[in-house]
Parts: C-alpha cells; structure tokens; sequence
C-alpha cells in the first residue's frame, strides 16, 4: 500500500482551513487541504453580506470577496487543495484516509489540522421533516451560490446572526419573509441586523416557536404558538401562515467526529456548541501535533475562524521547526491582538448568557430592540451616533457594543469617532463638516447610518437611506416611507439614488419626506410594493 | 427558468455562461444548468419531494444541501442513494424519486 507523506495535512477547506495552509506554506511546509466539497471557501461564499471588524479584519467586504482573497492567496504560495476528497478517517500515528471518488487512498501528515467546521442544528416539532422545512444554510446555498429561490413565502425560525443575515438575504433574493419567530424572550443576533430585516416589514415573534409545518407532501402552512419560561405553549395563542417553506437557524454544532476517532481527548461544552476537543490556546489537542482550528473547536464566526486558522498553521510549523521559537511568539502575538479585538463587546463569548443592561458607555440598551428588533422613536435620541444639526449629517443607529469599526476610517472629514476601542458606539464629532458623500452608509456592514438633511427649507426632510434591493427605486417615484418597525409613517418621494463601485453593491437612496418625520423615516417601498406587502 | 433569481442584487445574474443541459426526473423532461448540483435544478423546476422513506413512506427533499443529512437521496442513472445535493448535473441523467432504495412506487415492489 502506497501511503503519500505532507508536512502538514489539513481536512477542511474553509475560512481556517486556507488560513493554516496560507501560514504554514508561507513557511515552507509542503501542506495539503482535503475538502469533501467540489468547490473550496466551506461556507463563505455564501456570504454575500458585509462583514463587522476592523480593516486588518476584513470588514466591510462582503464574504464571499474574502473567500477570493483567501483562494487567491493560497494559491499564491502553493497550497495544494484536493477536493471531492472526503477524509473518512484519522488513525494512530496521524494516518489519513481519504475516499476521492472509488477510491480510498491513505497519507501521513507530521502535523495535522482539523478545520472541519459545523452542521445546523435542528429542533423538532410536528412535521420537522416534511420537504420545505430547511435548514436556514440550505437555503442560502440554494439562494447565493446556485442562484435558486429556496421558497416563495418563508418562515424563518430562530432570531440569532445566522436567522437574522439569511432573512434579509431571502428578501435580497425577492423572497417574501412572512415573520422570523424565536422562542427565546430575547432577539439572540446584533441588533443591527435585526433593524434592517425589521424595518422593511417583517414581523418579528418572540417567545413564540413552531408547533406544526403543515402539509402532506409539502410544507402548506405552518402554525407556530406564544411559549412562557419554561417553554410550553401558552393555550389559545396560536397564530397561522400561509407558507412553502420554513427555514430553521437554531445554532450549529462543531463536527468533531474525526478528533474523537483520532483519540483527541474530548468534552461537551455547551458554550462552545457541543461536543469538541480539549484545546491548548493555539488549538493544540491532546495527540502532540493534531490541531483543530475554526467552528470545529468551538462556535464563533468566519473572521475568527481565519485568525484561529493562521495561529495554527503558525503553531504547527514551529513544531516541525519551520520556523524558531522567536518567530512563532511574534506572529502569535499579534494574531491574539487580532483575535481579542474580536472577541470584546456585548456579544463576546464570554459574555454568552450574562444579562446586560448598559452599554460600555453607561447608555441604558434598547428593551425594544431586543423583543421587537427595531429601536423604538422615544430610544434612539440616547445614542452618541444620533445628533441633530443644520445641514445634511449622518445619523448613526448603532446602540450595541459590538467589534465594528468600518464608519470611522470611511469619512475622510472625521465626522464620525469610534476611538481605540473598535467596540465602542460610533459618535458623531460636533466640529465635523458633512459633506454627504455617503461612504459611511455604504460602509457600515449593520446598514446602521443614514445622512439626513432634517429640514431643506422647503418643509421637507431627505433621508439617505442604504438599499441592497431589487428592483432600484428612480428618482420621483412615490410610495410610503417606513418607520423603525417597518409600518407605515408617511407618504415620500425619491429624490436621488446613488450607486457607486465605491459602495460595493449598497446602493443610497435619498427620500424626500415632510421635515416632521426625519427622525422616524427610515425605509421606502413604492406603492405598488406596499400594495402586495399589504395582500 | 421559475424559481431562480433572475437578477440578484448583491450577486448580478447568476446564469451568466451557465450551459442549459436537459435532464429527465421521474419520466420527465426538464431543464437546468450543468454542474449546479441536481437537487438545485430539481427545485427550480418546483419539485419538492425527492424520496419516500423506507417504513414509513414520508416525503424527503432538500434538508442541509451540504451533504450531510442525506434525505435529498434520489435514484440518480439508475443508482439509489445518490445525495442530489453534491452531485453535479449532467446532460442526459435520469433522475427519479426514490421510494425506499427503490425507483419503483411501493404498490409495485
């Protein structure tokens, strides 16, 4: 039996996975990926949202644009990625089994990464696996890399990142989100991306959950129910969609099975999303050389995955004495910088489960962004980022600490500060002159800041707004501007639309409303569109 | 083709240079792009249900479209089991519902 020997082997061909391989071939380790996919990136290019950070963090890219940046830089130093391999097996002495196509074929890695990822989780309810029932991942493939509508009226189950990006990516693909519906009393994502898929009129349930997908052949229907503390169904408080399909985000669970196969010492962490390996600072398992980098070790996000990844990928090479001691502690030092930075704020993992009240400035949170998912009129004056002015000035409605620092680099007038902390809530500098370039809204991956001109003499106020939407509103149509909660407030007109490469995507919408309600104006649907939301 | 998104926002239109192959599900003749995988073609041709389980006779259809779940599997040339998920579309490929592992209706097995 022929068995190939690498330096370094990497099963998993994701955010982490590319990143270890980028590292460690930098450093001239001959490195392979095995990823059981057709395609490499794991789940980034289904992405097609702008991503938090700060600039050493990618943000405002859009994900699926780091997965080139990532392919690409792999490529650059000589990663070789094998795909339709699926490693079926991690055995003694770091032997690796690999099923490509009929054929099983077996490799030895001196070191070995395990970037394997996670699988959505599911809940169970009466007619949970009736066809039409999804996890909220599937119909993101469907949507954003096959180009196929997962449905035509979708419920969405669960209020955390994953739930809250997909609904707003379900509208982007002109599907109709009838409601987004969590158990939990609380909204579990940024508030940020709660208000954007709130304000175009999506309703939001807390509380409630699903107690039956209807349908025989098919998912017809479905009834979801108010739930009290501990869960159980509150009588008499059903409520009933008409829909094709229901999308459940409910969390993922790291897929560790070939850590566990390998011997890796194991343990079930529920704050870490399941059953994972027990990890040194760097993803050091217990077998000396197996590392686990990413989702596998615990669940975050994709920026951290790639930093997780690239510390690896280090770590891994000065085991094998690729590189010294010296060089490993500086590369790592400023990877944990990285990694820290992203892991401050109200959403840090260790601040999982902790009720908070204040933000880091002492301003109380916003209750009804957390139970309704949009900011209520008499909250939003508290946050630094809302100031009035004469003149066009941005409007800033980003109330929870969380790493996001993009707003404060894309004007170049200073008008808005963030400071050292890339948690801190945006504050708008009073010195500033605006000049209504519109780089912050387009910039701001929360589509949390407006430029408003609150009164152009006239009686009227402009307010720009951004729209990832199809079809682009023109200039001098008409419909209804939306509040917050995305019910109607007043009539308005388009008066500029503005698309630049520069926004990447985010077009600015400018509408006209009368002066009264510039602080309350926040989305815009033609009247046709109105029409059929309203049927 | 119903059910794609004939111009997205974000990502443009995604059938740029795709190639239309013709493809036969349970009989008939349908339409998709070569290589998006079959369950993709299948649901934007609106088919919802892709297998029947074995005891109880339930419809299946696209669940993870990752590949990891398994109950998209259909009768795919003749071979059951095949996750239409991850598996690319092909000119010509004859794909049927899978009842059990079978692509005959249980009255006929």
């Amino acid at each position: 039996m022929k068995i190939e020997r690498f330096d370094l082997i990497i099963v998993g061909a994701g955010p982490s996975g590319l990143s270890a391989a980028i590292e460690a071939a930098k450093h001239g380790m001959r490195v392979v990926v095995f990823d059981e996919n057709a395609k490499p990136g794991g789940q980034l290019f289904k992405q097609i949202h702008k991503f938090f950070g700060s600039k050493e963090h990618k943000a405002k890219i859009r994900g699926f644009h780091i997965g080139e940046q990532l392919l690409a830089e792999a490529d650059s130093v000589g990663v070789k990625v094998e795909l339709n391999a699926t490693v079926v097996g991690l055995y003694q002495d770091r032997e690796v089994v690999v099923r490509m196509g009929d054929e099983v074929h077996h490799f030895k890695g001196d070191a070995i990464i395990i970037a394997t990822g996670a699988a959505e989780n599911m809940v169970l309810f009466d007619g949970w696996n009736l066809p039409g029932v999804m996890g909220a991942g599937a119909a993101q493939t469907l949507m954003n890399l096959y180009g196929v509508k997962p449905g035509e009226k979708i419920l969405m189950l669960g209020s955390g990142n994953v739930g809250l990006v997909v609904s707003f990516q379900l509208l982007q693909a002109g599907c109709d989100v009838v409601a987004l519906v969590d158990a939990a009393p609380k909204i579990g994502g940024y508030g940020v991306h709660a208000a954007k898929v709130a304000r175009t009129g999506v309703p939001f349930y807390l509380s409630h959950t699903i107690k039956k997908a209807e349908g025989t052949d098919h998912v017809t229907g479905v009834t979801i129910a108010e739930v009290d503390s501990h869960f159980q169904f509150i009588p008499g408080t059903d409520k009933h969609f008409d829909v094709d399909t229901i999308c459940v985000a409910v969390g993922l669970s790291p897929m560790s099975q070939l850590l566990k196969m390998a011997g890796c010492k194991m343990e079930d962490n529920p704050k870490r999303g399941g059953q994972v390996p027990i990890i040194g600072e760097y993803g050091e398992t217990s077998i000396p050389g197996i590392y686990a980098a990413g989702d596998v070790s615990g669940i975050e996000e994709a920026s951290s995955a790639m930093i997780e990844g690239r510390m690896s990928g280090v770590v891994a090479a000065e085991y094998l004495g690729f590189m010294t001691a010296e060089e490993k502690a500086e590369k790592l030092d400023q990877l944990n910088q990285s990694l820290d930075a992203l892991r401050q704020g109200m959403f840090a993992p260790k601040n999982r489960g902790k009720k908070i009240t204040e933000t880091e400035e002492g301003i109380p949170v916003s209750e009804s962004l957390l139970h309704k998912g949009f900011v209520a009129d008499d909250e939003i004056e508290r946050y630094p980022g809302v100031t009035h002015r004469a003149g066009v000035h941005p409007v800033i409605e980003c109330t929870q600490n969380i790493p996001c620092n993009p707003c404060q680099d894309a004007c170049k007038k200073h008008c808005i500060r963030i400071g050292s902390e890339i948690t801190s809530l945006p504050a708008v500098e009073p010195d500033s002159t605006c000049i209504d370039c519109g780089m912050c809204v387009a910039s701001c991956p929360g589509q949390a800041i407006f430029l408003i001109n609150e009164d152009d003499g006239a009686g009227n106020a402009e307010i720009t707004l951004p729209y990832e939407f199809l079809p682009l509103p023109k200039v001098g149509d008409k419909g209804v501007a939306l509040g917050r909660s995305g019910s109607p407030v007043c009539e308005a007109e388009v008066a500029r639309v503005r698309s630049s490469k520069a926004f990447d995507g985010t077009n600015l919408l400018t509408i006209r409303v009368p002066a009264k309600y510039a602080m309350t104006a926040r989305f815009f649907k033609t009247n046709a569109q109105q029409k059929e939301a309203a049927e | 083709m119903a059910g794609r998104i004939a111009q997205h926002p974000i990502l443009g239109v995604q059938s740029e240079n795709k190639k239309i192959v013709t493809f036969r599900y349970d009989g008939k003749e349908m339409k998709g792009y070569e290589g998006e995988p079959i369950a993709a073609a299948l649901k934007a041709n609106g088919v919802m249900v892709h297998r029947y389980t074995m005891k109880q006779h339930k419809p299946r259809g696209i669940f993870c479209a990752i590949g990891r779940c398994t109950d998209c599997v259909m009768v795919v040339d003749g071979e059951p089991n095949v996750r239409t998920c991850m598996t690319p579309l092909v000119e010509g490929m004859d794909v049927r519902t899978q009842y059990g592992v079978s692509d005959k209706p249980f009255s006929e097995q």
